[in-house]
């Protein structure tokens, strides 16, 4: 089956954060699979054990609890990262930790942690990765956001402002670099499920019926997707989103 | 997973795949192990193009096809179909820039304003009316229509070219939102400004001599919509519909305000 070598992410170093949600192992195997050397920083051992215990090969085993963002506890990790890795090509940010809630109902901690752990995050990691790929001449930042980012949902207004937010630092990012042969790129999801679940199953669901081609995505629907977007051949889109929902933002 | 990235044994439909970004894609295609049934205007290019698919192992088919005559357009899917038995993707590429295009809206002619659009548009219209068919009828297929930055931006005296690239644009999601239900998707790729031969003879004294003016600061090569090309005719695209996949240097990220500008302004006490 001939693969384009141009998909090929062999001898690139990859970090891989993420604050939430079950797709991050996916993501991981898709980089590794490519040829990556995947470093994981996570915000909780549990979200770091699953995607390291997903990784096949010891240069993948190595990763970092970010906690709560903060600069301290980034510069921690990233010395983690220093005493395995000399350079870092690939920054993709998992940061999609949901939440949802009527708006008047909303407390402003609860709104405080859902931009800290989606936004503050990787405003974080988007500097320390920026500085290292400007000084490099080259880098590839993948923003996986939720479509959310563009459109309003009931209950959805925290989630959807701190998409939208990385939807935007993508944009402006991606203008402010470049010229340091750094592209970043937006990769969007609609209605996703980690799990297999058989069609007749998902089609009980009103999201999947509503989806054009009714059924959930999958976080495999994204995985060579990301690994083109974090390609030395993928150089010419910068600053935009591309989106994977099974048709939704075509829908009336 | 990256296995569905390989083209192996697909059936690609090319129109304007002798020259410029077609034949690009037609070559990353090809190498992607697809066969290509490329369409053009001039019989010439389209044969060497199809001689290169087949130096790379994959079957090909030139049908010299003019997009603007549906009778010629179903021709040239009847005998893909001949040839290969089915059709697993439309890429609607042909695009034309066939009268001047910089005029003032005044001094447009109804036949100007009508060949445009009609290369551009109703060409991707007639195209996709007689592929999605056997599409339909095999459950499923890709449609992958080729627009352009001017198909969401306005040009300077830019008219035809920019109403028909963004109907094309729209042409995508009206298809997407239809075709699902027969495992059918449609995809736009909106490329930036991309040095062809075509695109330098058609804009004159206006072309960009650099890539200046983009925030990557280089301009685009046909080769870049190559694998984008294999992407968005792969398997590994499945789950994608109705959507755009820009290529365009940085510029539609950009735009308010020159390339350069960059204000420092100090927070408010």
């Amino acid at each position: 089956m001939p693969v384009l070598p141009e998909f090929s992410l062999a001898g690139r170093t990859a970090i891989l954060a993420t604050s939430g949600g079950d797709q991050a192992p996916f993501l991981a195997q898709a980089l590794a699979e490519a040829g990556a050397s995947v470093f994981t920083l996570a915000r909780t051992q549990l979200l770091l054990d699953a995607v390291l215990d997903s990784l096949p090969g010891a240069e993948n085993q190595y990763g970092a609890i970010t906690g709560p963002p903060s600069a301290e506890g980034l510069g921690k990790a990233m010395e983690e990262f220093g005493r395995v890795h000399d350079h870092l090509d690939i920054l993709v940010n998992d940061s999609r930790s949901m939440f949802a809630k009527p708006f008047t109902d909303i407390t402003l901690a609860e709104w405080d942690e859902v931009h800290s752990r989606n936004v503050r995050s990787t405003f974080l990691l988007c500097q320390e990765a920026g500085r290292r790929m400007i000084h490099q001449g080259y880098g590839r930042i993948v923003n996986v956001v939720s479509e959310l980012a563009e459109r309003g949902m009931v209950n959805g207004a925290a989630f959807a402002a701190s998409q939208a937010a990385l939807l935007s630092l993508t944009r402006s990012l991606a203008v402010e670099w470049g010229r340091f042969n750094i592209r970043v790129n937006a990769l969007g999801t609609g209605w996703f499920s980690s799990e297999d679940l058989p069609l007749e199953e998902q089609r009980q669901e009103l999201l999947v019926r509503y989806t054009p081609l009714r059924r959930f995505g999958h976080p495999r629907d994204i995985g060579p997707l990301l690994v083109y977007l974090c390609s030395e051949a993928c150089d010419y889109t910068t600053g935009q989103p591309v989106y994977v929902d099974g048709g939704l933002n075509a829908h009336p | 997973m990256l296995e569905s990235l390989s083209l192996d044994g697909k059936v690609v439909v090319i129109t304007g795949g002798g020259t410029g970004l077609g034949l690009a894609m037609v070559r990353a295609l090809a190498r992607a192990g697809a066969n290509i049934s490329i369409a053009g205007r001039s019989q010439g290019p389209i044969d060497d193009a199809a001689a290169e698919v087949k130096a790379l192992g994959g079957g090909s088919l030139a049908v010299s096809t003019d997009v603007t005559d549906s009778v010629q357009v179903d021709r040239m899917i009847a005998a893909t179909i001949e040839r290969f038995g089915r059709i697993d993707v439309l890429i609607n590429n042909a695009g034309a820039v066939r009268e001047a295009v910089r005029k003032p809206i005044w001094e447009i002619t109804d036949g100007e304003w009508r060949s445009e659009m009609e290369v551009n548009l109703t060409g991707a219209f007639f195209c996709a009316r007689a592929a999605s068919k056997p599409m339909a009828d095999q459950g499923s297929g890709k449609i992958i229509n080729v627009a352009s930055g001017f198909g969401l931006r306005g040009g300077r005296d830019i008219y035809m070219y920019c109403c028909s690239k963004g109907g094309m644009i729209q042409l995508t999601r009206v298809l997407s939102l239809n075709l699902a239900r027969h495992g059918i998707t449609a995809n736009t790729i909106v490329p930036g400004f991309i040095p062809t031969v075509n695109a330098t003879e058609s804009m004159g004294d206006t072309v960009p001599q650099s890539g200046d003016f983009l925030p990557t600061g280089k301009l685009g090569k046909p080769e870049d919509l190559g694998p984008l090309a294999v992407f968005l005719s792969s398997e590994a695209s499945d789950y994608m519909s109705g959507e755009m996949f820009i290529a365009d240097g940085g510029g539609l990220a950009a735009g308010i305000a020159p390339t350069g500008h960059a204000p420092v302004v100090p927070l408010e006490a």
